[in-house]
C-alpha cells in the first residue's frame, strides 16, 4: 500500500471512530439533564435512576471521545507535517478554543459526575447544562476548522506561501455555518435516534418498560426535531457546495456533463469510465432548481473539471445518496413519532411501533458517516480546497501502514469493548428496582 | 505578546509534567504494589483524581495546539523525528483513558477488572517512558535536520533520534519523577495504615529518581551530548538542579510531619526547577540535531497569528482557571486553610 493511502485510511479509520463517541459525548448530556430536571421536578426514583445511568454512558462516551480526539490533534501532525506547518498558524483558532471549551466541559464534568449531594442540587444540575453546551461548541469550532478546508479564507497565496494571515477570517471561513449547523442536527438525530432505539428495544422485550418509555421520549423528542430540521440545512449545504465546490456538487450528483435545468438523479449505478449512471430516478430540473433556486441554472459537470481535479465520483455519489435516502426515511420517522404522541397514543401500546424505532437505531449514524465521506472524499484532491493537494501533505515518513494496522486493531477493540459496556450497563439497568435508586 | 504565548506553553507543559505526571506515577505504583495495596490503590485514585482526571489531561492538547499555531516550524521538526515514540504516546493515552474509565464505571464488577487493572497498570508506565523518550530525543542531538532526511536512512533520521541511551534513560527518569509525585500527592489522601505504604513508596522514588538523574547527566556529560555540556557549566541550570537537590530535605521533613500542602508544594517546585534547568540554558534553542540547535523562534508565524492565540489564551485563561481551582477546592484538594 502507498504511504498516501496508508495515512488517509488511518485518518479517515479515527475520524470514523471519533465522530461516533464525540457525537454521543456531546448530546447525551442534553438527555441526561432533561431526566435530571424531570427527577428534581417530579422526584419520581425512575428519573433518577435513568439519570444515574445515562450519566455512566456520558463518562464512557466522554472519555473515548476525548483520547480519541487527542489522538486526532497528534494525527494531523503525525501524518500530515506540511498541512499543519502551514495550516496550524492559520486555523489554530478554532482549536485553541476548542481546546478552551473541552477544558469547561471537562472541569463541569468532574462536577457533574462527583457532586452527587456534595454541592447544591440546583447548582449540580446546571453544571450538566454547562456540560451539554461546551460539549456543542467543542464540535462546531472543530467542524469549522474543517470548513476551512473546504473554503480556505484568511490568508492570501502567493508564489506558494501563506501571508496577510487573519485567524479570525479564517475561523468564520464561508462554510463553518452551514457545515456546523448540519454536523450539529446530524449528531442529535443520531445519537437520538441511536438512544432512543436501544430503549424501543427493551420495551419490545418487555423488559423495564416504564423506565425505557421514559426514557425513549426524552432522546426522541430531540431526534425528531433535529430530523425534521435536517432538510432544510441540508439544502443550504447544496446551495453552498454548488457554489463553492462545483465538483463536489457534480460528484454528489454523478453529472458528468455541464448541463443548464439539470435534473435530480435519485439512486443509481456509476460507471466511471463510460460516464454513464444506470438505473437511477430522474426528477427533471430539479438540481438547477436545489443548487441555484432556478430550474433551469447551469449545472457544471464533471468534464469541465480537469481529470485529475475529480474526487472518486462513485463513493461520493453512492455516500451521497445514502445520507439522503436515510435522512428522509429518519425524518418520517421522526414525525411518526409526533402523530403518535398528540394524535394516536394507541400506537404506543404496538409492539410494531417498538421493533421499527429499535430498527432504525444505527441508521442516524450510517447517515452521519456517509455525510462526513461526502464531504471528506468529495474534497479530493484537494486537503486545502484548490490550495494543497493531500499527497503534499503527507509525511515522509515510509512504513505507516504498521501504524494504519495498529490502529485499526486498536479502535476495533475499543469498539467492541464499548458496545460491550453498554449492553452490560442496560442488563444492569434492567435488573435493579427503581425504587433503590 | 509571544511572551503571554510563551508563558501559557511553558505554564501548559509544567503543569502536564505535574498533574498528568502524579496521574501516571498513581498507575506505576500500583503496578510495583502487592495484591492488597493495588486495591487499595485503586480506589484512593478513583477517589482523588476521579474528578479532576480529564483536566490534567487537557495540557497536553494545549501544548500542543500552541506549538502548532505559534511555532509550526520547530513543531514540524518534532513530529517528523519523533513520529514513533509519538505515535506510541497516543496508543499508551487512549489505552490509559479508557481503561481508567471502564475500571470504575463498567456495569458490573468481576473479572475483566483484572484486564482492565492490567491495561491502566502497564500504560501508566510506558506512556511516560516514552514521553520521557521524546524529550530526551529532543534535547540529545540525534535529530536529523529535515532539510537533510533524504541522505540518511530509515534508521537514523526516524529511530536513532529517539531510540538512544540519553533518551532512554531520561524516559526512565520521568516514569520515575510520576512515581514520586504520585505517592507524595497521595500520602496526604490516605488513612494511616496506608500511610506507610505510600511513605515506603516515596522513599524509593526519591532514590530511583535522584540516581536516575544523575546517571542520566553523567553519561551525557561523558559521552559529550551538547546540552548536558552546556547544562552542567551553566550557573543557572546547575543551581536550579542544586536547589531542587536540597529541596528533598525540608520535602521529607514535611512528608514526616504530615504537612500534605507543603509537601505537594515543595514537589510542584522542585520539578518547577527541573524543568526551569533544562530550559534555561539554551532557551529559545531547545532541540538539537546533528548539525546543531534550532530556537523555538526560527521562522517566525506573523504577528496577527501570536496576537489572537495570546488573546484566545487570556480569555481561556480568565473563563478556565477560576473553575478548574473551585473544582479543586470543592472536592477539597485543595485545602489551604489546614496544616
Amino acid at each position: 500500500m502507498e504511504n498516501i493511502d496508508a495515512a488517509r485510511l488511518q485518518m479517515a479509520f479515527t475520524l470514523i471512530f471519533h465522530i461516533v463517541f464525540a457525537c454521543i459525548g456531546m448530546v447525551m448530556p442534553f438527555f441526561m439533564v432533561v431526566s435530571h430536571k424531570k427527577w428534581l421536578n417530579t422526584r419520581n426514583p425512575i428519573y433518577l435512576t435513568l439519570t444515574k445511568s445515562w450519566q455512566k454512558g456520558v463518562a464512557i462516551f466522554f472519555v473515548t471521545g476525548a483520547v480519541s480526539g487527542t489522538a486526532l490533534s497528534f494525527e494531523l501532525g503525525l501524518l500530515w507535517p506540511e498541512f499543519m506547518k502551514h495550516a496550524g498558524p492559520i486555523i489554530g483558532m478554532p482549536f485553541s478554543l476548542e481546546g478552551a471549551a473541552f477544558f469547561v466541559e471537562a472541569v463541569a464534568l468532574g462536577f457533574y459526575l462527583y457532586g452527587w449531594k456534595k454541592i447544591p442540587e440546583t447548582f449540580h444540575w446546571f453544571t450538566g447544562i454547562i456540560v451539554g453546551i461546551s460539549g456543542v461548541m467543542s464540535g462546531i469550532l472543530v467542524v469549522s476548522a474543517n470548513g476551512w478546508m473546504n473554503a480556505p479564507s484568511g490568508f492570501d497565496y502567493i508564489n506558494g506561501e501563506f501571508l496577510n494571515i487573519n485567524p479570525v477570517k479564517a475561523l468564520f471561513n464561508p462554510a463553518w455555518f452551514t457545515q456546523a449547523l448540519h454536523m450539529t442536527l446530524a449528531a442529535f438525530t443520531a445519537t437520538g435516534f441511536a438512544v432512543a432505539g436501544i430503549h424501543a428495544y427493551q420495551v419490545y422485550k418487555k423488559r423495564n418498560v416504564e423506565l425505557h418509555k421514559k426514557a425513549f421520549k426524552i432522546a426522541i423528542t430531540f431526534a425528531a426535531i433535529a430530523a425534521i430540521l435536517q432538510p432544510l440545512s441540508g439544502d443550504l449545504s447544496a446551495k453552498d457546495i454548488a457554489e463553492r465546490q462545483p465538483v463536489k456538487l457534480a460528484a454528489m450528483e454523478a453529472h458528468y456533463e455541464t448541463k443548464k435545468g439539470a435534473p435530480l438523479y435519485i439512486g443509481g449505478i456509476v460507471n466511471n469510465e463510460t460516464q454513464e449512471v444506470k438505473y437511477k430516478l430522474e426528477i427533471p430540473n430539479a438540481l438547477s432548481f436545489l443548487a441555484f433556486g432556478d430550474f433551469n441554472a447551469e449545472v457544471k459537470g464533471l468534464n469541465d473539471f480537469p481529470k485529475d481535479e475529480q474526487p472518486n465520483v462513485a463513493m461520493v455519489h453512492y455516500a451521497f445518496q445514502t445520507m439522503v435516502g436515510l435522512g428522509t426515511l429518519l425524518m418520517i420517522a421522526g414525525m411518526l413519532f409526533f402523530v403518535a404522541k398528540y394524535k394516536k397514543k394507541s400506537w404506543f401500546n404496538m409492539p410494531k411501533f417498538w421493533l421499527l424505532f429499535a430498527l432504525l437505531a444505527p441508521l442516524g449514524f450510517v447517515a452521519l458517516e456517509a455525510g462526513w465521506i461526502v464531504t471528506e472524499v468529495g474534497r479530493q484532491p484537494w486537503i486545502i480546497h484548490n490550495i494543497m493537494k493531500t499527497k503534499d501533505a503527507v509525511t515522509p515518513m515510509p512504513g505507516i501502514v504498521f501504524s494504519l494496522y495498529t490502529y485499526i486493531a486498536v479502535y476495533t477493540i475499543l469498539t467492541i469493548a464499548v458496545t460491550w459496556l453498554m449492553a452490560r450497563q442496560i442488563k444492569f439497568l434492567n435488573s435493579v428496582k427503581t425504587n433503590e435508586a | 505578546m509571544i511572551y503571554v504565548v510563551l508563558a501559557f506553553l511553558a505554564i501548559s507543559l509544567l503543569l502536564y509534567v505535574l498533574l498528568a505526571g502524579a496521574d501516571f506515577g498513581a498507575g506505576i505504583i500500583e503496578l510495583f504494589s502487592s495484591k492488597e495495596n493495588q486495591a487499595i490503590n485503586k480506589k484512593t485514585v478513583y477517589q482523588v483524581m476521579g474528578p479532576v482526571w480529564e483536566a490534567n489531561h487537557i495540557w497536553i492538547i494545549i501544548l500542543i495546539v500552541i506549538l502548532w499555531i505559534a511555532f509550526p516550524h520547530y513543531y514540524n521538526i518534532l513530529v517528523l523525528a519523533l513520529h514513533i515514540p509519538l505515535t506510541l504516546v497516543l496508543l499508551g493515552i487512549t489505552l490509559r483513558g479508557v481503561a481508567f474509565v471502564f475500571r470504575y464505571y463498567d456495569a458490573y464488577k468481576d473479572s475483566s477488572q483484572i484486564l482492565y487493572d492490567w491495561m491502566f497498570k502497564t500504560s501508566s508506565l510506558v506512556t511516560p517512558i516514552f514521553l520521557g523518550l521524546t524529550m530526551g530525543g529532543v534535547v540529545s542531538g540525534d535529530i536529523i535536520n529535515p532539510s537533510q532526511m533524504e541522505n540518511h536512512s530509515f534508521l537514523e533520521v526516524y529511530v536513532h533520534s529517539w531510540f538512544n541511551i540519553f533518551s532512554i534513560l531520561t524516559g526512565f527518569f520521568y516514569a520515575a519523577l510520576c512515581a514520586f509525585l504520585a505517592s507524595v500527592f497521595l500520602i496526604g489522601e490516605v488513612d494511616d495504615t496506608s500511610k506507610s505504604m505510600y511513605m515506603r513508596k516515596a522513599s524509593i522514588a526519591t532514590i530511583v529518581v535522584v540516581s536516575l538523574g544523575f546517571i542520566t547527566l553523567a553519561y551525557g556529560y561523558l559521552s559529550g551530548i551538547a546540552f548536558v555540556v552546556d547544562f552542567i557549566s551553566n550557573i543557572w541550570s546547575i543551581s536550579a538542579i542544586i536547589v531542587s537537590g536540597i529541596l528533598l530535605f525540608p520535602l521529607w521533613k514535611s512528608i514526616k510531619s504530615g504537612r500534605r500542602i507543603i509537601s505537594r508544594a515543595l514537589a510542584g517546585i522542585q520539578i518547577f526547577f527541573i524543568l526551569f534547568a533544562a530550559t534555561i540554558t539554551h532557551f529559545p534553542k531547545i532541540l538539537f540535531t546533528t548539525t546543531g540547535s534550532i530556537s523555538i523562534y526560527d521562522q517566525p508565524v506573523p504577528d496577527s497569528v501570536m496576537n489572537v492565540l495570546g488573546i484566545s489564551l487570556l480569555v481561556g485563561g480568565v473563563l478556565i482557571i477560576p473553575g478548574l481551582f473551585h473544582l479543586l477546592k470543592s472536592f477539597k484538594l485543595i485545602k489551604l486553610l489546614e496544616r
